[in-house]
């Protein structure tokens, strides 16, 4: 079967003018520009299945948007193939655009002045979808989101979350089989990041859709992704298993200590993290985990003891700067 | 997606939104009372001085004025809110979501906005028409009409056609507020004939701004002026402004990247 979504060796570069502050620089740039080469996407590759949930995570300015926006035919590639549902993306035809929605965390599409429900009639317009379908996927919608009070006033009345489930519902109206969401969470509190993971899985489980999504908030991806896409400067760090990850990434153990004492020093058994009263963790090697625990149980008096791995947040952060020292 | 339809649907929902802000309604009626008031205390100081002014009558410029207000009811109900909010989503990086869409970008962006309240003048420049028509004692034969309407349009869509191209510049320039401002102040200049004006701003409101296809020629069908050849003109600088303006909207688009999230 072939991929829902294809890259390979896709690359988008960006020619930006450039030139040093102060007026001197800027009159000079008015005759002489100056350009330099950024290579927002350099060189990646994937594949995505139909029905698979994909987080898509980097630092800021790694090319995760721009990767999106070439996916959903906004940019032109600089070079590499990109095919999704069997079209290629820049292109733009119509068939393939009625596939896919973009949902922008940052960005609005509803109209300010308008009552949601307008605007989804007008979606409903531009998409063409049958009445029936278009009120029941609406209803439906509303319900699971619990948008019932909100339909009828204008967007601009609405909080941030409450206008970012309308974005949401009115992105998917049309049933697309491909969802781009960049940062589709983005400042709203934990229950309605919660809300709205629950929407995506739910869509992605009811319609079978290919879902590829970024956020900088890990609990997303922890519950949406089994498997992740790291990119760092346009490159790809590392395509697989979200577990795999920390896995690969992350060759350390947290252990967390409660001694009666607070005074002992724990450094010999690893790096000390933290220490607050009588908790302490501890940063060990993974391979000498069970030999530290058992040098610690059978050398000091031990109230509680934790053995964890590493947060996800922490392994992202290491493996980012791993990569950062090692250029 | 059919573009009619797509129109038509923007346009209700705009019309019901606006239903909402009746004192709108009020403030625009008043509006158009007071820019009516001073068209006319202009007419009248000319023709306390002139009999004609550059061979046209008291009734005649009164119809000009009539075609000048009807065309910027239109201007400003629906081709400046499109191009206002063109300039806005480039800007932002929100053209994104128009350019996502299964439809033709260049129709969605033009229909979006409707200012339905602004609906007023194009009213109000039909009662002030007829009131010259009935003044002029003139028989309004379906030729004369059709001659009159075709103008119109024609014009409607001359205009159009340079705002979406002085708004296209937006995808380079990103600032280009300050434009629209600019083209109000030029097309104020159509409210009377463009005969009037010597003939380098003449050249530019026929040419640049085709404020004189928009105005002055519907109204010369109107008082009997208009000539198969003028006509035959305009349709050809309709034809060439509508190409001009689609290659010069999708030259941007290629241009355009959207605002760097």
């Amino acid at each position: 079967m072939t991929p829902t979504i294809s890259v390979s060796n896709l690359s988008k570069h960006y020619k930006v003018p450039e030139r040093d502050g102060g007026m001197k620089a800027a009159v000079i740039s008015l005759f002489n520009r100056k350009y330099r080469t950024v290579k927002a996407v350099d060189d990646v590759s994937f594949n995505i299945e139909a029905g698979e949930v994909v987080g898509f995570l980097g630092p800021n300015g790694a090319g995760k948007t721009t990767t999106l926006k070439v996916l959903s035919g906004l940019l032109h590639p600089t070079s590499g193939m990109v095919n999704v549902l069997g079209y290629e993306p820049t292109k733009r035809s119509h068939d393939y655009l009625r596939q896919v929605a973009l949902v922008m965390g940052n960005r609005n599409q509803l109209s300010w002045d308008l009552p949601a429900i307008d605007s989804f009639e007008l979606q409903r317009a531009i998409y063409s979808i049958p009445l029936n379908e278009f009120k029941k996927t609406r209803d439906d919608f509303i319900d699971l989101l619990e948008l019932k009070d909100l339909v009828n006033k204008p967007i601009r009345n609405l909080s941030l979350g409450e206008r970012m489930k309308m974005e949401i519902v009115g992105a998917l109206l049309h049933r697309p089989k491909v969802l781009f969401l960049d940062e589709p969470t983005i400042g709203l509190d934990v229950t309605m990041q919660r809300r709205i993971r629950t929407f995506i899985k739910e869509y992605n489980q009811r319609w079978g859709a290919t879902v590829l999504l970024t956020s900088h908030y890990m609990a997303d991806v922890e519950a949406l992704c089994k498997r992740v896409i790291v990119i760092h400067h346009g490159h790809t760090l590392f395509d697989g298993e979200l577990n795999q990850l920390v896995t690969q990434f992350s060759s350390f153990k947290t252990l967390g200590v409660t001694l009666p004492d607070p005074e002992i020093d724990l450094s010999q058994y690893g790096e000390v993290l933290t220490r607050d009263g009588a908790r302490v963790t501890l940063r060990v090697p993974k391979a000498k985990t069970s030999q530290v625990t058992a040098n610690l149980l059978s050398d000091l008096q031990v109230d509680d003891l934790t053995v964890e791995d590493t947060p996800i947040d922490d392994v992202i952060d290491s493996v980012f700067t791993s990569t950062k020292e090692a250029k | 997606m059919n573009p009619i339809k797509l129109a038509l649907t923007y346009l209700r929902i705009g019309v019901l939104n606006e239903m909402q802000y009746r004192i709108n309604f009020f403030i625009q009626l008043l509006q158009s009372f007071i820019s009516v008031a001073t068209g006319l205390i202009g007419l009248s100081l000319v023709f306390g001085q002139v009999e004609t002014l550059a061979g046209w009558s008291r009734p005649e410029l009164l119809a000009v004025m009539g075609v000048h207000l009807l065309m910027g009811g239109v201007i400003r109900s629906i081709i400046q809110p499109n191009m206002e909010r063109l300039m806005d989503d480039v800007r932002n990086g929100t053209l994104d979501f128009a350019l996502t869409k299964p439809a033709d970008a260049q129709i969605l962006v033009s229909v979006r906005e409707f200012r339905f309240w602004q609906l007023v003048d194009v009213i109000v420049g039909i009662v002030v028409i007829s009131i010259a028509f009935i003044q002029l004692n003139g028989t309004l034969g379906i030729l004369q009409f059709f001659g009159f309407l075709s103008a119109l349009i024609m014009g409607g869509i001359m205009l159009y056609s340079v705002w979406l191209m002085v708004t296209s510049i937006s995808f380079w320039v990103i600032r280009v507020q300050e434009i629209s401002n600019l083209f109000e102040g030029l097309y104020a200049a159509g409210r009377w004939p463009v005969g009037i004006y010597p003939s380098w701003l003449r050249t530019g409101l026929t040419f640049l701004v085709p404020v004189a296809f928009a105005v002055t020629i519907p109204a010369e069908a109107l008082t009997n002026r208009l000539t198969g050849t003028s006509l035959l003109i305009a349709l050809g600088m309709t034809l060439l402004f509508v190409v001009l303006s689609r290659g010069l909207w999708r030259l941007g688009l290629s241009n355009y990247s959207g605002a760097s999230s």
